[in-house]
């Protein structure tokens, strides 16, 4: 029984040393982690999400998307991340400090999104992601990704057809009967809405700073004056 | 339950009658608990041997190495430091000099950059018939700068011809245009059409940023995408 | 106090019988709370399986049951997650670590109604955690998916079963404190502690960005390695002793193996973030840790397979012994494993691959549950003081089970090594320079018979888990002999009361 309190003490402290050195090291640091301004953008960066994205966010959260998609891109030389597109730049942590929820991710079951808004953009972007999500195998033949159309609503057209009505989108086979319309619901719009808001800015200076260099071999260097002139 | 007072043996004490008849126990159920319970082993118990001395030679190698890791691999415990081969002496002498990129750096640049347009572009830069057009071999690519640049800055819209065939599609625009998506830098454009001149068997001058920068700044004015016509001017 | 049946005893018998007389009244004690934990788990197991199949079965066919919003893919995985860690596995937790810790400190459960409880609600609390995420609201942070409103319910219930483990080792009457039980001390202290930490951390007060990242990977791994892993420990450090008569090699061992656990487990759980937007020297000591693990879990190997030579024939025989092993050997494999995982350009390959999944399968199941089902085949006679309607049972769940997850994690392992070579390394290109990636979609085509083959393995494991739970509830249901019995064996034993 005289053991006992010791033992205590040291599961005690066994815990404390990796809370104290893992997390609350950090979670002080990170308190310097501050949006930087670009000049020529007129910015700070990051950014936050626009409203309906944030709002996109949670219906990300509330599917499960996280279990299979990855929002961290690795940096150069480790993993292909940015030889795939992923990202120019590894993921740094100031890219994260204004999300609410972090969902960096374990799995790539699917291809990693943090820079998914870079990838699809614009209108062109918006109808990529309604196929996707009505039917992956519309954009991506063989993807294991499941359907989701329970964000779209399938219901008659009343009057005027709705503007949020997206079957033109969708090839041939998945027209619903003349009279019919397919409409994105609110869900959806918003979490299409994320997928496009997802981008990281440029590299920030102090992290810049950072990066490895890997010492220049002299017998490596091609030179070519004029051309390393013109590639500036 | 006063038939079991008379089970126990006389010199067994008061009290104890009482517990054995709140245990509700009779003889067979002792019994039966007994059996489960009597097979049993004794209660673990620990030996003393004492421990192997190559263990802790091992435990020592181990926190040795371990020792050595983490210190090589600190990156200065700066919360700012994300490679583990970072070095602060290195950096700062790497920074100091000018930022010069190579031509392989800038193809390879490029090549990452065109993942964005294969999408449909295609991989091999053979485009979809009738809709994207091919980049391999492409007079539009390998021919006039101007062309290509406006092509790739404000996007591109209605028919055009490319090798004697037709495509229709709608390109995007990647510049950093007002209403721009992409808002690609200068450098960018430059790399990814360095790089359209320099694959699928295609050979023409690399193009420098400088160049977009100043075509950008001709066409400032500019907000929608080109179509063929408009392009003529430029196509020498 | 001392025991009315052993009060009961003709004063002449001898001291073991007292003692047996005693453990006795202490498994009556703990028959209702015990009772009432196991057959909780065994009802989340089944309802855990049953969401692991379908989970499984939709990762390779995406269409079925593709319309039914409340069993997407990312609510069907974490149903399975969340019903077999917080459903099947703390329960199972539970009645293990108060039977145990009744008996090590040779005190009886009093105020068992409280325990009643308290299993009650944390029931009530993982019921409603799961429709929680059934209808949305799961927080989609990994092994911390209950919404808000349902962890409350969880921590009434755990303050009252970690109350009473602690006050039955303090008023027990065990003079020394055996092995058993600093593990169990342990994982009920450290597990409150995590769990409310994760809570405050990521739900109520989230933390600055990333640091988000690290607090939910503390906390994950360390469920596992300060909750599930002592306690898997302190079963094999009971049973494998107790059914084998033979005392534990060395407690020096054991001493530094809870120790150097204890240290370096809990630092572990960085490893999960190995590339990821976390400053670089955290990650340096998430790897450095994750390698000196190798110390207690080869001391701690040693000291079981040192206890275990010798006598190792009574695996033929004894049901419990046989899940125990199974378990303690694939805690070293799983744990060594782990350690090379966290090789830099080994995480490289396998991060983010299926490879992941099978290595948390082989900790959780290959090692975890199976030595709960070793403890349950040992415990349930014991408390309900009657033997296993059937042998053949319980032979269908061990092989079952066994082989299932042999080949989960194998194929798998395969599986997830191939995705991670050709996902994350650049294939030769024709000039000699590093080629293209190979294409996201190629790589996922080539996973799809990988994915089958762990739906295979579900099925096999499923219809062990069957097995399992009809035994389980016959046993519940027959009548108690009058009389001797005999334990239900694999086969029969040369010497009966050397076996069990």
């Amino acid at each position: 029984m005289n053991r006992a309190p010791l033992i205590f003490l040291g599961i005690f402290f066994a815990l404390a040393f990796s809370w104290t050195g893992i997390i609350l090291t950090n979670h002080l640091s990170y308190a310097k982690l501050q949006p930087v301004f670009d000049e020529t953008e007129g910015k700070a960066f990051p950014q936050k999400l626009p409203g309906n994205a944030e709002r996109g966010k949670e219906v990300y959260r509330d599917l499960g998307c996280v279990y299979c998609h990855s929002q961290q891109v690795r940096q150069p030389g480790y993993g292909t991340d940015i030889d795939r597109g992923w990202g120019e730049r590894g993921s740094v942590a100031r890219d994260y400090i204004h999300e609410k929820r972090v969902y960096l991710g374990t799995m790539r079951t699917g291809p990693d999104l943090r820079n998914v808004g870079a990838r699809f953009v614009g209108d062109a972007g918006r109808d990529w992601h309604l196929q996707h999500l009505y039917d992956p195998q519309i954009t991506s033949k063989g993807s294991i990704m499941p359907p989701f159309r329970f964000l779209f609503e399938p219901r008659v057209i009343v009057g005027e057809p709705s503007p949020r009505a997206v079957q033109t989108k969708l090839p041939a086979q998945y027209q619903p009967p003349a009279g019919h319309e397919i409409v994105l619901t609110q869900r959806g719009e918003d979490l299409i809405s994320y997928l496009l808001a997802l981008k990281d800015p440029a590299l920030y200076p102090e992290e810049a700073a950072r990066v490895y260099v890997p010492k220049a071999d002299p017998a490596e260097k091609k030179t070519e004056p004029a051309q390393a002139e013109a590639a500036k | 339950m006063s038939s079991d007072k008379s089970k126990l043996p006389p010199h067994v004490p008061a009290e104890q009658h009482q517990r054995a008849e709140q245990a509700g126990a009779n003889d067979e159920s002792i019994q039966k608990v007994h059996a489960i319970l009597l097979r049993e082993k004794s209660e673990p118990s620990e030996g003393f041997t004492p421990m192997p001395l190559f263990l802790l030679g091992f435990i020592s190698a181990m926190i040795f190495v371990c020792s050595v890791y983490v210190v090589h691999y600190r990156g200065d415990f700066d919360p700012l430091v994300y490679d583990e081969r970072f070095d602060a002496a290195a950096a700062k002498a790497a920074a100091s000099g000018p930022k010069v990129l190579t031509p392989e750096q800038i193809l390879a640049s490029g090549k990452r950059l065109y993942q964005t347009c294969a999408a449909c572009h295609q991989a091999t830069g053979l485009g979809v018939a009738g809709v994207y057009p091919p980049l391999a071999a492409s007079e539009w690519v390998t021919g006039s700068e101007e062309r290509l640049i406006r092509v790739l800055l404000h996007g591109l819209n209605g028919p055009i011809q490319v090798k004697g065939n037709t495509y229709n599609g709608a390109m995007p625009a990647f510049g950093k245009i007002p209403g721009g998506g992409y808002n690609w830098s200068d450098e960018k454009i430059a790399h990814v059409l360095s790089y359209i001149r320099h694959d699928w068997g295609n050979n023409a001058e690399f193009i420098t940023k400088d160049k977009v920068t100043e075509v950008l700044k001709a066409e400032a004015a500019r907000a929608k995408p080109w179509t063929q016509d408009e392009l003529a001017p430029f196509a020498q | 106090m001392a025991s009315s049946l052993t009060a009961s005893l003709n004063p002449a018998s001898s001291p073991d019988l007292a003692k047996r007389a005693e453990l006795s009244a202490i498994d009556a004690s703990t028959r209702a709370p015990a009772l009432y934990f196991f057959g909780s788990s065994v009802l989340w197991l089944l309802v855990g399986t049953l969401f692991a199949l379908i989970a499984s079965y939709k990762l390779h066919t995406p269409e079925f049951l593709g319309d039914v919003e409340w069993l997407t893919f990312g609510r069907a995985r974490t149903l399975h997650l969340n019903a077999v860690i917080y459903g099947w596995a703390s329960n199972a937790s539970f009645a293990v670590a108060l039977w145990l810790m009744a008996r090590l400190a040779r005190a009886e459960l009093r105020h068992v109604g409280l325990l009643f409880i308290a299993a009650a609600f944390w029931n009530l609390g993982v019921t409603v955690g799961m429709v929680g995420i059934a209808i949305g609201d799961s927080t989609s942070i990994e092994w911390l998916e209950f919404p808000t409103y349902a962890t409350p319910i969880l921590f009434v219930a755990y303050a009252l079963v970690g109350a009473w483990a602690m006050i039955t080792f303090r008023f027990g009457r065990a003079k020394h404190i055996y092995v058993s039980q600093w593990y169990l001390l342990a994982a009920l202290f450290w597990f409150p502690w995590l769990y409310s930490v994760a809570q405050i951390m990521l739900l109520f007060e989230p933390t600055r960005g990333t640091v988000q990242g690290l607090v939910n990977w503390w906390f994950a791994h360390n469920v596992l390695g300060l909750w599930f892993t002592p306690i898997g420990l302190a079963a094999i450090y009971y049973f494998l002793p107790k059914v084998l008569g033979k005392p534990i090699h060395s407690y020096y061992l054991s001493v530094l193996g809870f120790w150097s656990l204890a240290i370096f487990y809990n630092w572990a759980g960085v490893h999960h973030l190995i590339g990821g937007p976390v400053p670089v020297w955290v990650q340096t000591a998430g790897i450095a840790a994750s390698f000196m693990m190798v110390v207690p879990v080869i001391v701690t190997g040693l000291n079981q397979h040192l206890t275990l030579v010798g006598a190792a024939a009574a695996l033929k025989y004894s049901p419990t012994l046989r899940f125990i092993v199974f378990g303690g050997v694939n805690y070293t494999l799983t744990s060594i494993a782990g350690s090379l995982m966290a090789m830099r350009s080994w995480a490289e390959i396998t991060h983010f691959t299926h490879y992941t999944v099978a290595h948390a399968h082989h900790g959780m199941y290959a090692f975890f549950t199976m030595v709960m089902f070793g403890s349950v085949y040992y415990i349930l006679p014991r408390i309900l003081l009657k033997e296993w309607p059937s042998a053949k049972l319980i032979s269908l769940h061990f092989w079952a089970t066994a082989g299932g997850i042999t080949l989960y994690v194998v194929g798998l392992s395969i599986g997830g090594i191939a995705q991670g070579l050709a996902m994350n390394t650049l294939p030769a290109g024709a000039d000699g320079q590093p080629g293209a990636p190979v294409a996201f979609m190629e790589v996922v085509a080539d996973m799809i018979k990988y994915l089958e083959i762990r739906t295979i393995a579900g099925v096999i494991i499923s219809i062990g888990h069957i097995a399992f739970a009809v035994n389980f509830t016959w046993m519940l249901v027959q009548p108690r002999k009058t009389g001797a019995t005999e334990p239900t064996l694999f086969r029969n034993a040369p010497d009966l009361e050397a076996a069990r």
